[in-house]
């Protein structure tokens, strides 16, 4: 009789012993894959920010170094004009030189404006050379086109004493002027003429792919 | 009838059932230890886990690295810019003459209209 149960009760025990092992097993692993689970999550995370921040601090020095190496080629090309900006009054002392300059200058205008009738303005010190251009441009527009012209000083508004020279071409009553001084063309050549000038200096650019 | 048998058959029971009681309590012992077995044991695991995902992630950060970047940038930097500054000596004065030739030697056409 005892015997029994001590049986019953040894076995209500293993019973328990078993179970006890299983909620073990059970609760472990749930509870370790839950953690890892969320530390591996962390970790993702914190790694691809890591890459980011990586790669934010490659592409922020790439820009800087790439912002100076312009920055000193805009110094160059902003040198190189200044230069040539000085040495825009040479043409104006060779008298000989300067007036077939003025002459083409006139042409050129002539020719965009295509009016029977023109006005020039010019330096006050110009005025006469300007005068023997307008005759030589006047002939050479009658030739090639085949119609007359007549191009006039406009005394009441000239080009500034401080100008390098060159002439403004006015047409269509005042209301079109073509702005043939030295200044004025140098300037346009800060815009057009820089790709020019980027191969003359610093060669062809190799990551260009688009040449039209 | 034979009381004092009885009495002490009935002792034994008793006994019995203690002892029984006690073995089914040990096994409840168990039990309770075993469940914070398994919260102990997750913990060092999950730990141990920690560690080495720290460890991991640490070997892979470059923070080193973007000195490094920044020092050869600078170098880079430096060298083409000199670069730039040899060009422009030796091109400079060709550019200059190229500008001015633009400014000064015009070829004039009429349109074609």
């Amino acid at each position: 009789m005892t015997a029994f149960i001590k049986q019953e009760a040894e076995e209500k025990a293993r019973e328990i012993e078993i179970k006890a092992n299983e909620e073990f097993a059970i609760e472990k692993s749930k509870l370790v894959r839950q953690e890892t689970d969320a530390i591996d999550s962390t970790y993702q995370k914190k790694f691809k920010q890591a890459t980011m921040s990586q790669q934010i601090a490659r592409s922020t020095v790439a820009n800087k170094t790439r912002l100076r190496v312009l920055g000193a080629r805009q110094v160059l090309l902003d040198d190189i004009f200044e230069a040539a900006q000085q040495r825009l009054g040479a043409a104006s002392k060779d008298a000989a030189r300067y007036e077939k300059i003025l002459t083409n200058l006139i042409l050129e205008g002539f020719y965009a404006l295509n009016e029977p009738t023109l006005q020039v303005r010019a330096r006050k010190a110009d005025y006469k050379l300007v005068a023997k251009a307008l005759e030589a441009a006047a002939k050479e527009y009658e030739a090639k086109v085949g119609k007359p012209i007549t191009g006039t000083i406009d005394e009441e508004n000239s080009v500034a004493d401080g100008s390098a020279g060159g002439v403004v071409i006015v047409g269509f009553g005042g209301k079109i002027d073509i702005d043939n001084t030295f200044e004025a063309r140098l300037n346009l050549l800060r815009q057009s003429a820089l790709p020019a000038m980027r191969e003359a200096l610093f060669g062809q650019n190799p990551n260009r792919k688009f040449f039209d | 009838m034979p009381s004092a048998q009885n009495s002490a058959g009935i002792q034994t029971l008793l006994d019995a059932e203690r002892e029984a009681s006690k073995i089914v309590q040990k096994a409840r012992e168990y039990r309770t230890k075993r469940v914070k077995e398994a919260r102990d044991e997750a913990k060092k695991e999950i730990e141990a886990y920690r560690a080495e995902k720290e460890a991991e992630f640490k070997n892979i950060q470059h923070t080193q690295g973007n000195k490094a970047a920044e020092t050869e940038a600078d170098k880079e930097a430096v060298t083409k810019i000199a670069e730039i500054k040899e060009a422009g000596k030796k091109s400079q004065e060709k550019v200059i003459k190229d500008l001015l030739a633009a400014v000064f030697e015009i070829n004039p056409h009429p349109h074609e209209s």
